[in-house]
């Protein structure tokens, strides 16, 4: 081979790695940037799927400053409703209905403010039924200051109003909302002092009751709030199965246990 | 790992990502009603806490999406597909990432079922990523 050949041989040798190189280089680049683009497409979707998420959960609520909501559609429910202690309606009721509730629990707030006033309408009024109420506490820490503070309610006969109002202003689950101001704001619209329910978190009496709810719940097998027993007037309730939360399915179960024998 | 493979371990992953995503869109659906769980129940409580709804869609129905777009992102040809496996996966892990903050911090319970969820979208990231670098560019 003469030199000449070589020597262009090798050009062309050097050529083609250059171009190799510049072509690797373009790739690296061309990646980065799939890269980065991926990346800032899935960061902003990530960021605007936690703003939809956190979005529905920051209910403006009585801790923050916000005032106080639906203290008269409570006392419109309950008014002229016999209120004693932990139960609400006629105490010579024929049947007893108890409720087994978290007052943070979003799902008891749906009960309370669209089955509960049906319920009251159609079958306390009507002298049918007594509502017992247990407040359980297993949600988080705030559940149980909450339940205890309902207590204290129910020690004035107010616990009904309370609790109704307590729903109407519930906060995001575990945010720590339930503060002394909030609890204040919630008694003083509920027609309770607030000084007794904010004694209540340190209560033996009222951390008891909230035990006692517990214990009464397990012993039901009642794994869920809110969860109901049904039974006559002094016996033992027995689990009042519903299929959906809303007034219509509740009432037709409960006429269907009332009815049977 | 050649991007064969790496497209073959993704679309195994993303089997049983859809498969555990079917499971907890049918729990959503049709048994349990929504009630809030005591006693130690992490999954049902998860899952019927106040957060187990974006924008009022199941968080549940919102993975079963998830893993059938991923699941059709691998499976279709090209440098775009590979590209929208990736963006998926790392939106998929992203948003996992976020829920189990919140089983971990704010719901304070722990749904063995999100968990292994958020670990198969994790491998599923990296995989995605990875194939998107080993991968031969399309000739443009």
């Amino acid at each position: 081979m003469s030199s000449r050949q070589e020597q262009k041989a090798q050009a062309r040798a050097e050529r083609e790695q250059r171009e190799r190189q510049a072509a690797q280089a373009q790739r690296r680049r061309r990646l980065l940037a799939q890269l980065g683009s991926v990346l800032a497409v899935a960061a902003v979707i990530v960021v605007a799927l936690v703003l939809v998420s956190q979005g529905s959960k920051d209910k403006p609520n009585a801790s923050g400053g916000a005032a106080v909501v639906g203290a008269a559609d409570a006392r419109a429910m309950l008014d002229g409703v016999t209120q004693k202690g932990t139960s609400l309606g006629d105490p010579k009721a024929p049947m007893v209905l108890t409720e087994f509730a978290d007052l943070q629990c979003p799902f008891c707030r749906d009960y309370a403010l669209n089955v509960l006033p049906q319920v009251v309408q159609r079958y306390v009024r009507t002298k049918k039924l007594r509502l017992e109420l247990r407040m359980r506490g297993f949600i988080g820490p705030d559940s149980v200051v909450a339940a205890q503070a309902a207590y204290a309610a129910a020690a004035r006969d107010r616990m009904w109003n309370f609790i109704d109002v307590f729903y109407r202003n519930q906060g995001t689950e575990n945010s720590g909302y339930v503060t002394p101001s909030f609890l204040s704001k919630i008694a003083t619209a509920s027609g309770v002092p607030a000084k007794p329910i904010l004694a209540a978190k340190t209560s033996t009496g009222d951390a008891r009751s909230v035990q006692d709810a517990e214990r009464e719940a397990t012993a039901a097998g009642l794994t869920s709030t809110p969860s109901f027993l049904l039974g006559t007037k002094g016996g033992e309730g027995k689990p009042l199965v519903i299929s959906s939360l809303d007034a219509a399915s509740f009432t037709a179960a409960l006429d269907a246990a009332l009815a049977a024998p | 790992m050649s991007e064969r493979r790496l497209r073959v371990a993704a679309l195994a992953v993303a089997a049983l990502g859809l498969a555990v995503a079917v499971y907890l869109t049918y729990i959503h659906y049709a048994g349990l009603q929504p009630f809030c769980a005591g006693g130690g129940h992490g999954c049902e409580r998860v899952q019927s806490s106040s957060y187990a709804k974006v924008g009022g869609v199941p968080v549940a129905l919102l993975g079963l999406a998830g893993y059938l777009s991923i699941a059709i992102a691998l499976l279709a040809p090209g440098e775009r597909a590979r590209l929208a496996a990736a963006a998926l996966t790392v939106i998929g892990f992203g948003f996992s990432a976020y829920l189990t903050y919140l089983e971990l911090f704010v719901i304070d319970a722990i749904c063995q079922w999100c968990v292994a969820s958020a670990v198969l979208l994790t491998v599923l990231a990296v995989l995605s990523v990875w194939r998107l670098l080993v991968a031969e560019p399309d000739v443009v």
